[in-house]
């Protein structure tokens, strides 16, 4: 059963004006509860106004968004509450910030669904442990915090409303490759705990292989292709023409059975690589 | 819903009016929101109508796109022109009913200035549709120079003028998204009375201004990485230079204005 599904969803920009602009046409896929979907595609392929969709920040120029099976425009009045339900992380989300202590901050989305004070305390101590902020900085300016800290806050401001669709667009835009991984791992963390759906926008190839079970990409406003991981990333020279890369170090794997060496299976994360190039290192290699 | 606002947006294209030289275009243009003020009789008015249409025609654009810059300014033509209808008196009565007079002179006046204003909004706007406001800011430094006599540093207020134009379609889009990610956070910023509105505000404009502070720093680090010192022995990129067309250009305008005065003259003021 889709939790989040969209039917035949399309979205043109600046009707009637010289500006005109296809961004979604006819979009028909469906989340899974559960599901962590990366979603990739080249700059202007669409990747953003889906998501926006998602959430009913957009309205439809034509088509559906099904949440639980029903239009989340059937009621445009009701739209606060799908936005409670699809929660949603934009990119560079520290430049939201703007309460007294990263408290009131996260607090913010569970004071706005109307939650009780204690409801909202163990929300705001959840997610501040689920993306790893010491408790000591809830106290503090979130001005006064690193980039990487005001990131954290700002993820655990949507985290803290336990949306049951969670969407994050490049979360990891601009961090250092520690504090990628660490978003990263605690945004897996959180899907393993909660059960929600969590898409993932990204640019970064490596991001999405380390991470996502299924990967969907976008292509001039229509799906190229939706599948799992490991799908995906075994067409290379489609996603090559789509102006976009299978993970490094896929490509190393392809550039060595190229040579002639039996890798076998492709690897898309670098664990994976280790895995399976290890017995071959042990036994000297086969050249 | 914010990227609706067309006050002073550029429309790319290549017609006449958009390859005029910016000096030229807004000088007559400029003249031109003076001299619709000059026609008192119906004939000069006509005849200021006619040129500004000539100069729609030129540009290119949809008419939908020059109607919509009227939309902002429609409850002032409104309020004015009901004002004249019911307080300017003269010519022939057409109602009389307890304290409403209304006249022919009265309608008259009140059509006479909403057009005058119309044309006026028509006019600057085409201005702005035609001319990119980096193009614009340049014409105005280069018109104002003489000003650097007076000690008036005209190349630092046209730079500002500039980087305020270029930052309102960057400000308005940071706007959106902040109003999206506090949206998404459940902020309601769509009903409510005044008090609640305007408190609901506080979640966007703390991080807009923190946002502008943070690029306006940047934006002066980058300056300064490219030794921006002020204009003093600046050259440009893009020199402007007169054509033909642009001195026909301005000859029209001359001619309307010479037009204008003699109708003026010739007939009597359909005004009171």
């Amino acid at each position: 059963m889709n939790v989040l599904e969209t039917r035949d969803l399309c979205m043109t920009y600046g009707i009637k004006t010289p500006f005109e602009k296809t961004a979604l046409d006819h979009v028909s896929v469906g989340f899974e509860k559960g599901d962590l979907v990366g979603i990739i595609g080249h700059t202007g392929s669409g990747k953003s106004t889906l998501v926006q969709q998602l959430n009913g920040l957009l309205r439809p120029t034509a088509g559906q968004v099904l949440l639980d099976g029903t239009d989340i425009w059937a009621e445009p009045k009701a739209i606060r509450q799908v936005r409670f339900r699809v929660g949603m992380v934009f990119q560079y989300p520290e430049h939201q910030l703007f309460e007294e202590t990263c408290y009131k901050d996260i607090a913010f989305g569970p004071k706005n669904m109307g939650l009780s004070d204690e409801e909202i305390d163990a929300r705001v101590r959840q997610a501040a442990a689920y993306v790893g902020l010491q408790p000591t900085l809830l106290d503090k300016s979130p001005f006064d915090l690193s980039g990487g800290e005001k990131r954290r806050v700002a993820i655990a401001g949507v985290m803290a409303m336990q949306p049951e669709v969670l969407i994050l667009d490049e979360p990891t835009a601009g961090l250092d490759p520690k504090g990628r991984d660490t978003i990263l791992d605690q945004i897996r963390a959180y899907r393993d705990e909660n059960h929600s759906t969590v898409l993932l926008v990204s640019h970064s190839m490596e991001d999405v292989a380390r991470t996502a079970d299924k990967v969907l990409v976008m292509d001039h406003g229509r799906v190229a292709m939706y599948d799992t991981t490991e799908t995906v990333f075994s067409h290379a020279d489609t996603l090559g023409e789509l102006g976009l890369a299978v993970p490094a170090v896929t490509r190393v794997f392809m550039g060595l059975r190229a040579r002639g060496i039996p890798v076998g299976e492709n690897a898309y994360t670098v664990e994976q690589a280790a895995e399976a190039l290890l017995p071959h290192l042990r036994k000297g290699g086969d050249r | 819903m914010l990227t609706d606002i067309t006050i002073g947006q550029f429309f790319p294209g290549s017609s006449p009016l958009h390859r005029m030289d910016p000096r030229v275009k807004l000088v007559v243009i400029f003249a031109y929101i003076v001299l619709i003020f000059i026609p008192h009789n119906w004939w000069g008015l006509l005849l200021c109508v006619a040129y500004l249409l000539a100069g729609v025609l030129l540009s290119g654009l949809p008419f939908r796109l020059i109607f919509r810059s009227i939309k902002p300014i429609l409850p002032l033509i409104v309020i004015t022109t009901l004002l004249n209808v019911f307080y300017i008196s003269g010519g022939q009565t057409l109602v009389q009913w307890q304290f409403i007079h209304i006249t022919t002179g009265g309608v008259g006046n009140a059509v006479f200035i909403a057009v005058r204003i119309v044309a006026l909004i028509i006019g600057s706007s085409l201005l702005t549709y035609t001319t990119s406001p980096t193009t614009l800011t340049d014409a105005l430094e280069r018109l104002m120079s003489p000003l650097n006599l007076l000690h008036v540093n005209v190349h630092e207020i046209s730079m500002m003028m500039t980087i305020a134009l270029r930052f309102i379609p960057t400000l308005i889009e940071e706007t959106d998204k902040i109003m999206s990610a506090q949206k998404t956070r459940g902020a309601d910023l769509e009903s409510g009375g005044l008090v609640q509105r305007v408190k609901a505000l506080v979640p966007v404009l703390i991080p807009l201004f923190v946002s502008a502070f943070r690029r306006a720093c940047d934006l002066a680090t980058a300056m300064e990485c490219r030794c921006y010192r002020g204009g003093e022995g600046r050259t440009r990129m893009k020199q402007l230079h007169m054509r033909r067309s642009d001195f026909v250009f301005l000859g029209s305008a001359v001619v309307l204005c010479a037009a204008l005065i003699t109708l003026n003259i010739l007939l009597p003021s359909s005004l009171i």
